[in-house]
């Protein structure tokens, strides 16, 4: 089980995969475009995340997908069902917070 | 790319087998890409993010393993874990327990290697690692003016030059210049001696420092006509003002004048410089009065120090054509921990070599202490891996194992380290920037940690990884993997005799240095030589007559004392500050445009000093009572390098013609030299000569100047009787700045001491280690080999030829590992020799010493084992066997 409120990297790298399936690299380039070049997963905390999140069942490895060049080095991850509504539960707690926020400052 | 590629599989490593196997590919693949897709190569700030990245989560990855045991289905919760760990604590110390020599010997090793590391790392930490106490420190750079055509790296700088600086620059966000000086001042009727800072009025913004109370001083205080205002030191405000909050308003008086208090610094502000006063500068940019201020200033952000001095000199060299001696002086930026303790990088340097070098030696011995061991304890292994236990288990019991004895070695080591540290601080405190400090903090105890981890890790690992090697306790036959185990002990033992020797001979190299240098002839008479300084103030001593009346009668008045042999009066002694001027000789040939024109040492005299302060002529005279008097003629001593750069085109320099200054003027004042000095080591005795001369008092009659007395009775009960004595002249004159100058030589080599001193000690840590490393692995081997001598003595074998083959055996890899230290040395000579002042580092005295001790001790060290080997009971062996 991986705790919630979800660590950043994770929660980023959930959202990356949730619009298609990538490869390492890719996932980084995702993320830093999601964050503003805020967040730059260098490889061991790319992979040592993408460990977690497929031992917890919430990523899985799967084939390139059919528009990419095969390139038999790169390793192709994918969202579960799993995944995806642990993204969706994350997304709307994040978007009661965001209310709350809003709430206490008007 | 293969070669990056390759860097960066070397960094996986880092990472356990098994992580490796499965993401190892995916993350290589992620580094191509990030690598290919970059614009331009990858450099060190990259590499550096990629290392952290890397060692952060293998560590991560590898405390995960442990307390899940690497098995994804084993999800134990963290209580679980920590029972495990807990029960493999207990384990490891109940086993340890049982064997109390080996625990305490590994203890012992750990604390010897950590103690050195801690203690070298903290005077480290606190020179370098350990940000100023300023804001924004990294910004905050010295200033400074060099002139290698007078052979000055640093020159001070002009205010003129500062003034034109501080108005053109577009590099800096501000920059002050200050002196430091000191003032008789008047508190409660008592004369005190205050020492102030001058600083422009930058200086605040520069530091970003706000006074305690009241306000910093003004641009419009800080000019030739400004008014007189002072800020106090909190320890002054508190030491001399009871630290009244209605200080603010009040005048005191300095030299005289009355300056009013305005406020009180904040205690940061000491850190710049330990004194009573801050005062304006109120200098005049219009009035060159050559050099002699430092100089501070603050970058622009995003600017280097490349980039400011490049500034600066465009600035400073657009004024050739008003100021032509800035053809001459030019502007240097310096980082202020560069300019400051630069000259102990390289010395801290070894000592972190030597340290890293012992717990080196250290682990070495712990391994081979532990591949021993390791054998011993194979039927216990055996056993509980034959019961279920799996191989990571059993390796993790190990590693346990080894950090419980690195960690409780490391603590002993820890305290030796920090108790060490403040013996050698304590002396050298006063050589270092008030802004240093040694306190111990975070980054500090990070590196004790590290290191003993990365220890326990070099020696627990080594065995760990056989042990979970050996899949059952019946495989293998046990005489390869001894075989093994002593071809890696002879290795151990190699490389740690060589680590030892290349430390023994920087340590002999630094030794007989820094032994020369106590043996150099300084020059004069430092035994029983007192000196003082004394300041006149220019209301009660109006001219050059009235200050060479009171020389005189003061002079006799000292002489007067009892233990005093003689005085004398001079505008400074030895090690006691440059002075630099210009001469030219009457009649000399033009000097070459690149020969330069190398400054000159001015020290100003009177007739006694000479044979006050024991300074020999090698001709002509000491000044008379005749010389620089207005009827009389001016004169000028000169010395033995003074007649090499300057006179060197004259058969006698006794009677040549000087002239100060760098041009003749229509009517230059000439004066005759009548004597040539020995030569007086006046910077310390480390220190390059400079041409020196000395002119008499009577020439130019001081109104600040030192006292030096030449004593035959004890110094301590002098001083009290020369305060009498100057108070009796003039009660309102401090007595201040009094040093025994045998312990101002001694103090001006103390950091060099101290640096070869520890070398010593360390190399000779290293030494022992190594000797008792190899008494330890021949013993190992000559045990182990018991039953093949035993036959062998009992098939007729002589004992000379078992005891030499057991000490040629374990010679040749003292052989081997010092002729590889020796041949490492040599290679490092270049760095070396950038401790040494006097010594080659190739030194060949130091190379055969090294390697005869050396030899002479593991020779011993074989000789032992091997005698035990050669007095086998051969039927007893071979009964036992």
């Amino acid at each position: 089980m991986i705790p919630r409120p979800l660590k950043t990297q994770y929660f980023q790298i959930l959202l990356a995969l949730s619009r298609r399936d990538l490869h390492g690299y890719a996932i980084q380039r995702a993320v830093l475009d999601q964050t503003d070049d805020q967040l730059k997963l260098w490889p061991a905390m790319l992979y040592r995340s993408l460990a977690k999140l497929e031992e917890a069942d919430l990523i899985a490895e799967t084939e390139a997908p059919k528009d990419e060049p095969d390139d038999e080095r790169r390793q192709y991850y994918r969202l579960t069902e799993a995944g995806r509504g642990r993204l969706r539960d994350e997304a709307e707690m994040l978007a009661r917070w965001v209310r709350a926020v809003g709430e206490a400052e008007a | 790319m293969d070669r990056l590629l390759r860097r960066y599989r070397w960094l996986l490593r880092l990472f356990p087998a098994d992580f490796r196997a499965r993401h190892g590919r995916g993350m290589e693949q992620t580094f191509v890409e990030m690598v290919r897709t970059r614009r331009g190569r990858p450099g060190l700030r990259f590499w550096l993010a990629l290392a952290w990245d890397t060692l952060r989560h293998a560590g991560a990855e590898w405390i995960d393993e442990w307390t899940t045991g690497g098995r994804p289905d084993a999800a134990r919760t963290r209580g679980e874990a920590m029972a495990v760990l807990w029960g493999d604590v207990r384990y490891a110390l109940r086993q340890l327990v049982r064997q109390p020599v080996y625990a305490m010997t590994v203890v012992v090793l750990m604390a010897v290697g950590v103690a050195g590391n801690a203690a070298v790392f903290r005077v480290v930490n606190g020179l370098f690692l350990r940000p100023l106490p300023f804001e924004e420190p990294d910004q905050l750079v010295d200033l400074d003016e060099t002139a290698p055509q007078w052979d000055l790296e640093f020159l001070s700088i002009a205010y003129r030059d500062f003034d034109v600086w501080r108005a053109d620059n577009s590099t800096f966000e501000s920059m002050a210049v200050l002196d430091q000086g000191g003032g008789n001042a008047l508190i409660d009727g008592a004369p005190v001696r205050l020492s102030y800072l001058q600083a422009t009025h930058d200086l605040d913004d520069v530091l970003r420092i706000d006074p305690e109370l009241g306000r910093f001083f003004g641009a419009e205080e800080d000019h030739p006509d400004g008014d007189r205002v002072a800020l106090l030191a909190k320890g002054s405000w508190e030491q001399h003002f009871g630290a009244d909050p209605d200080v603010l308003g009040r005048t005191l008086s300095l030299n005289g004048f009355a300056i009013e208090i305005i406020g009180v610094l904040p205690e940061e502000a000491d850190f710049l410089a330990d004194v009573d006063l801050w005062l304006p500068m109120r200098a005049d940019p219009a009035d060159f009065e050559g050099w002699g201020l430092s100089g501070i200033g603050r970058l622009a952000e995003g600017v280097s120090i490349e980039q400011a001095r490049e500034d600066l000199i465009a600035v400073h060299k657009a004024r050739i054509p008003e100021w032509e001696v800035n053809e001459i002086s030019s502007p240097v930026v310096h980082s202020l921990r560069e300019r400051y303790l630069g000259d102990y990088r390289l010395g801290s340097g070894f000592l972190l070599v030597a340290v890293a070098a012992v717990l080196l030696i250290a682990c070495a011995n712990i391994a081979a202490l532990m591949f021993a061991r390791g054998l011993s304890r194979t039927p216990e292994l055996s056993l509980r891996s034959a019961l279920g236990a799996s191989r990571r288990r059993l390796a993790r019991q190990l590693i346990t194992e080894s950090l419980v004895l690195a960690v409780s070695g490391a603590g002993v080591g820890l305290a030796i380290g920090v108790w060490g540290s403040d013996m050698l601080i304590r002396p050298l405190a006063d050589q270092f920037p008030r802004w240093v400090s040694f306190e111990l903090d975070a980054r500090f105890l990070a590196f004790v940690a590290g290191v003993t981890v990365l220890a326990a890790m070099l020696f627990g690992l080594l065995p760990a990884v056989r042990a979970s090697g050996r899949r059952s306790a019946f495989s293998g036959s046990r005489a390869t993997a001894s075989s093994a185990r002593r071809r890696a002990m002879g290795g151990l033992v190699t490389g740690e005799v060589a680590l030892a020797t290349t430390l023994l001979v920087v340590g002999g190299l630094s030794a007989l240095d820094v032994r020369q240098l106590g043996r150099v002839d300084p020059g004069f008479r430092a035994d029983g030589l007192l000196s003082f300084s004394l300041s006149l103030p220019s209301q009660r001593y109006e001219d050059g007559a009235a200050r060479l009346a009171f020389a005189e009668r003061y002079q006799e008045a000292l002489e007067r004392i009892p233990g005093v042999r003689s005085a004398a009066v001079a505008s400074s002694v030895p090690l006691g500050g440059h002075w630099g001027w210009f001469f030219l000789v009457d009649g000399a040939p033009a000097r070459a445009e690149e020969e330069g024109n190398p400054v000159v040492l001015n020290r100003i005299v009177d007739p006694a000093y000479f044979n006050a302060v024991g300074v020999d002529f090698v001709a002509g005279r000491p000044f008379d009572d005749f010389d620089g008097r207005e009827d009389g003629s001016r004169a000028i001593v000169v010395n033995e390098t003074f007649v090499r750069t300057h006179l060197a085109h004259l058969d006698d320099p006794i009677g040549a013609r000087l002239a100060a200054g760098t041009e003749l003027g229509p009517d230059p004042e000439w004066m005759t030299v009548v004597g040539v000095t020995r030569d007086v080591k006046h910077y310390g005795l480390d220190r390059e000569m400079r041409p020196g001369v000395y002119q008499p008092l009577r020439q130019l009659p001081l109104a600040s100047f030192r006292v030096a007395l030449a004593l035959d009775g004890d110094p301590a009960a002098v001083v009290p009787a020369v305060r009498a004595t100057t108070a009796e002249l003039d009660r309102e004159l401090p007595v201040f700045a009094v040093n025994r100058m045998s312990e101002q030589l001694d103090d001006a080599l103390l950091t060099r001491r101290a640096i070869s001193w520890l070398i010593v000690a360390f190399s000779t840590v290293a030494l022992i280690l190594a000797v008792a490393g190899i008494y330890g692995v021949i013993s190992y081997s000559v045990g182990q080999r018991t039953k093949e001598i035993g036959i062998r003595l009992a098939m007729g074998a002589r004992t000379e030829d078992v005891l030499g083959q057991v000490v040629r055996q374990g010679m040749t890899l003292v052989a081997l590992g010092s002729a590889m230290g020796l041949v490492a040395a040599v290679a490092g000579a270049g760095i070396i020799s950038g401790i040494l002042v006097g010594v080659e580092a190739r030194d060949p005295r130091v190379y055969v010493a090294v390697t005869l001790l050396l030899g002479t001790v593991a020779a011993v060290a074989n000789y032992l084992p091997a005698r035990r080997a050669a007095r086998l009971d051969p039927a007893g062996v071979l009964r036992r066997e």
